[in-house]
């Protein structure tokens, strides 16, 4: 009788390493792919935003004053988010999303790229680190303000 | 010794868990890259569409223009890896006749442009396991028009 229940013990282990192992890596991907999903969206409503808004480009300031609306379209669904605004992403800052204007031989923005850069999420056991995609490119159809500022 | 009842008990109890395992994994797995591909390829084909109707002018050149603009686009998939293949861009003039090759008699009265990428097959590694298909296609389509909507912010 104790032999078997020492049997039972053993097994139980076994059964519970394997299957706690398991567990714990469906828990990562599941969670890292959500957040890559999110990400995904996030992207492509920073990108479509940029494509259709006005290119004011009076100065570098402008420039980058738009860049920033782009950003935190990006990371708080809102250009204009309030001080207190929490990302759509846990832990995205503007930081982390790059825009880059590829402008045509007229010096007219053509196409606007959006890129995660430097992003990790924290998966509970490991940390998956994103840098460079997701990436999302659209055309430029937008009004091109070269001598106007930002508001 | 054990009764011969018990005996065996952890292996079917192991299998039939292993087989509910391999399912979820498989729904958390490989349906996680089914939704991102969807993700990815829908915002491809808005980026396309887009690309593709900026340059319709009702000329022959604009079309070839359209065509390369959707083909110079660098968007990805499969969680950013993969170029979309068998890429298809149709042209109307009311958004419900769509024509890959328009007849130059129609280019002028081109007002739409639509992008189909029917070509993601996302490989299935787990569901495969407990009878899933080997691969899932996961298509996607825009339509945009050349009347391009802008924002003024």
């Amino acid at each position: 009788m104790n032999s078997q229940k020492g049997h039972a013990m053993i097994e139980l282990a076994i059964s519970a390493t394997v299957m706690v192992t398991f567990l714990a890596g469906t828990f990562q991907f599941g969670y890292t792919f959500y957040i890559y999903n999110q990400l995904v969206s996030a992207v492509g409503n920073g990108a479509r935003y940029a494509a259709q808004r006005t290119y004011r480009g009076a100065t570098d300031r402008d420039i980058e004053r738009g860049n920033q609306a782009i950003r935190n379209l990006v990371v708080y669904g809102d250009a204009q988010p309030a001080a207190d605004a929490a990302p759509v992403i846990a832990n995205l800052k503007p930081e982390h999303v790059e825009v880059r204007w590829v402008l045509n031989g007229d010096g007219i923005p053509a196409t606007v790229d959006v890129t995660i850069r430097g992003f990790a999420v924290d998966a509970a056991i490991q940390t998956f680190a994103f840098d460079g995609r997701p990436s999302v490119e659209f055309p430029y159809v937008g009004r091109y303000a070269p001598a106007e500022s930002e508001p | 010794m054990r009764r011969p009842t018990e005996k065996g008990f952890v292996l079917i109890a192991m299998s039939a868990a292993m087989f509910l395992l391999l399912a979820v994994i498989g729904m958390v797995f490989d349906l996680g890259r089914v939704y991102i591909t969807r993700n990815e390829a829908q915002v491809f084909t808005d980026a396309a569409s887009m690309a593709a109707a900026q340059q319709l002018d009702g000329t022959p050149a604009g079309l070839a223009r359209a065509r390369a603009a959707v083909a110079a686009l660098p968007n990805h998939w499969n969680l950013g890896t993969k170029d979309f293949e068998g890429v298809v861009v149709e042209f109307s003039a009311d958004n419900e006749h769509w024509k890959p090759e328009p007849a130059a008699d129609e280019l002028p009265s081109l007002r739409y442009a639509r992008v189909t990428a029917p070509g993601n097959h996302v490989e299935i590694m787990f569901l495969r396991a407990v009878g899933g298909p080997e691969t899932l296609t996961v298509p996607a389509r825009a339509v945009a028009s050349t009347g391009l909507v802008r924002l003024t912010q």
